[in-house]
């Protein structure tokens, strides 16, 4: 099998100006970063907003509402509300409030889950570092030899079967072989090419589990890998949420100093 | 010179986004071209985004300063942009469990060029779907209007809306945006064979190839969907907007027939064919049928949904009742409607006799986009309502 690397993006552009213009993130990655971080501070399903996660077993979950205690539980593949007015349908992959608490349920039967949203703790911002344009790279996906899927957690601790999507070479650590996953997006004709990573800067700089990052196509059937656009799973910012494993093989073995930060928060 | 331009900055207007706009979407896999049409409707604004010539208005359209915010509230989604001159920049969004779906957008003033296809795409083509190794079938429909190339694509669960967009020599490219939905078709023609990707959000794509319709069936049929328990009237009770609940048992659903409507608010396709719904509605009730449609909203809050269903009970004029039957997914219709087996989309149709035992189950909808298709949907479905009519009543 011929090996394909990814070259960095900047090879095919070296008349780029000054490094100091080029270090500036671009406008579409700081507008993400924006919107992400207006949803981390506003939205009622922010991870700073959860307050807890259970698996949707057969037993139910509880659910305190006041001064008696609803349940949810799981029927002919439905998430049921009971103890609160009518029994009701919860919408999956979508929140619900339930009085004052907000209630998504996720994952699919036999391995649902419901997580608890109220007054969670004070977002921040995350942190990241500067932006690196030799961090870019740009090459071919390189197909699995046979169709495969596997379970794995989403960044927010999903668990999903996720299609097996091939690999990719990066030119770090004396290059190195990265396997992609397709993640699936309930619901829609949505999908991601997502690379869950450690580097040198796992548990020094970065989260210690590993970072995601997203394969993008780009012209030609080629693909851009930009790490500066790694960001942490979501119990980065929370324990509530489970953590993803770190997916086998996925180490680069020096410091990928790139994309989201962590500091562990009291 | 300072003074009379800073008299004017002080007297001047500020800018309007008025107008006929050139919109688009920059997705990972090229430009999803759609037109913006603005216009001042009173003291406010009122605007849409159309594909061709199938449109959806915005829900609202705010301005402050610079500032331009349209406003998608079906679909939980915003255009936020900044109008400098001819010029708009900024991003559309809508919100998700994982963060905010963005894509950058950008519009200039002005209307976009018709460029039709040449005959050698036009038609109908058997896609093939090839995502990691696996495959799915969709049917891909090619014509020109009066706004240029258009499409359809449907699959064993429906349309998806109505594609416009453009074609050069044997190279095409075809966008669906509606607020909610964000699809391109983008290929050529080799040969015989069409050789494309689909586009899905910013950066979802999935390469297919299609040929020639055959004849042969490439799609399931809409009506081996989705199969029902028969031996026993179909049973349903899910409150109305006002509270009170409405059942297959009621006194007036006794001797008739009715057609159940299994729809969402956030639904483009339930929007697109409430209006033949409502037709039909308006044909065969004197006759003997009775129209239910059951509505399974975001969230299951009925302070929540009530709205939503209310509004679109208002907008398509909706005159036989909406009931809030669950949350939307297929899981909860699912659980909701104990005898469908198999339930796999929104809007799903479902017919029962003058006995309340199910008929005929017709899954998706083809809209007005999939031409001869819909036309023909819509004469089952009025042929399948004359039948059961005729039937005696027991």
């Amino acid at each position: 099998m011929i090996r394909q690397t990814l070259v960095p993006l900047l090879t095919a552009l070296a008349f780029l100006p000054a490094p100091r213009l080029a270090a500036q993130a671009p406008a579409d990655l700081a507008a993400e970063r924006a919107a992400f971080t207006d949803w981390l501070v506003h939205s009622p399903v922010s991870p700073y907003a959860a307050v807890s996660a259970a698996p949707l077993d057969p037993a139910g979950v509880g659910l305190e509402l006041g001064d008696r205690t609803a349940r949810i539980v799981e029927r002919n593949g439905a998430a049921w509300l009971e103890g609160a007015g009518a029994p009701r349908v919860l919408p999956r992959n979508r929140p619900a409030l339930v009085g004052t608490t907000t209630v998504l349920v996720t994952g699919e039967p036999p391995r649902s889950r419901v997580m608890l949203f109220g007054a969670g703790r004070r977002a921040v911002a995350p942190a990241y570092y500067p932006y690196d344009p030799a961090l870019v790279f740009s090459g071919t996906l390189v197909a699995p030899t046979a169709p495969g899927s596997e379970r794995v957690l989403t960044p927010d601790g999903v668990e999903v079967e996720a299609t097996v999507a091939g690999t990719v070479t990066v030119p770090l650590g004396g290059g190195t072989t990265l396997r992609v996953l397709r993640l699936p997006d309930p619901g829609s004709e949505e999908s991601s090419l997502e690379i869950y990573f450690r580097d040198g800067t796992s548990g020094t700089g970065s989260y210690p589990a590993g970072r995601f990052v997203t394969l993008a196509p780009i012209a030609g059937g080629r693909y851009r890998l930009d790490f500066n656009r790694s960001r942490n799973p979501f119990c980065a910012y929370n324990a509530a949420y489970p953590c993803p494993a770190p997916w086998r093989g996925n180490t680069i073995a020096v410091p990928v100093a790139a994309g989201e930060r962590y500091e562990s928060h009291p | 010179m300072i003074l009379p331009a800073l008299l004017l900055a002080l007297v001047s207007p500020p800018a309007s986004p008025a107008g006929n706009w050139r919109a688009v979407l920059d997705l990972a896999g090229g430009e999803l071209r759609f037109s913006l049409n603005v216009r001042p409707a009173g003291r406010v604004l009122r605007g849409s985004i159309c594909n061709g010539r199938s449109c959806t208005p915005l829900s609202g359209i705010r301005v402050a300063g610079d500032t331009v915010v349209l406003e998608m509230a079906d679909y939980a989604a915003t255009i936020t942009s900044v109008l400098r001159g001819d010029s708009l920049t900024g991003i559309y969004h809508n919100v998700g469990n994982r963060g905010p779906r963005t894509i950058p957008f950008r519009a200039s003033r002005g209307r976009w060029r018709i460029e039709p296809a040449s005959a050698d795409l036009l038609g109908s083509w058997d896609a093939t779907f090839v995502t990691d190794g696996r495959s799915s079938p969709r049917v891909l429909l090619f014509s020109n209007d009066s706004s240029g190339f258009i499409g359809a694509m449907m699959s064993n669960t429906g349309d998806y809306g109505r594609f416009w967009g453009r074609a050069e020599a044997d190279s095409f490219r075809l966008a669906h945006f509606d607020g909610s939905f964000v699809y391109m078709l983008t290929g050529r023609l080799d040969g015989d064979t069409l050789r494309g990707i689909f586009h899905a959000g910013l950066r979802t794509q999935t390469a297919f190839t299609a040929v020639r319709t055959t004849g042969r069936p490439h799609l399931r049929s809409p009506t081996e969907m989705t199969s029902a328990d028969t031996s026993a009237p179909f049973r349903f009770a899910f409150p109305g907007l006002d509270g009170r609940t409405v059942a297959n048992t009621d006194l007036r659903f006794r001797g008739k027939v009715v057609l159940l409507d299994v729809f969402g608010t956030w639904c483009p396709t339930c929007h697109e064919a409430s209006p033949m719904l409502v037709d039909l509605y308006r044909r065969y009730h004197g006759r003997g049928l009775e129209i239910v449609g059951l509505a399974y909203e975001v969230t299951g809050d009925t302070a929540v949904d009530a709205p939503l269903v209310r509004r679109f009970l208002v907008t398509h004029r909706v005159p036989y009742p909406l009931l809030l039957a669950g949350t939307s997914d297929v899981a909860s219709a699912a659980a909701t409607l104990p005898q469908l087996q198999g339930f796999t989309s929104f809007p799903t149709s479902i017919f029962l006799g003058r006995d309340g035992r199910v008929r005929l189950v017709y899954a998706g909808f083809l809209g007005a986009a999939t031409g001869a298709q819909h036309d023909r949907q819509v004469a089952e479905f009025r042929a399948t309502i004359e039948r059961l009519l005729a039937e005696p009543p027991r």
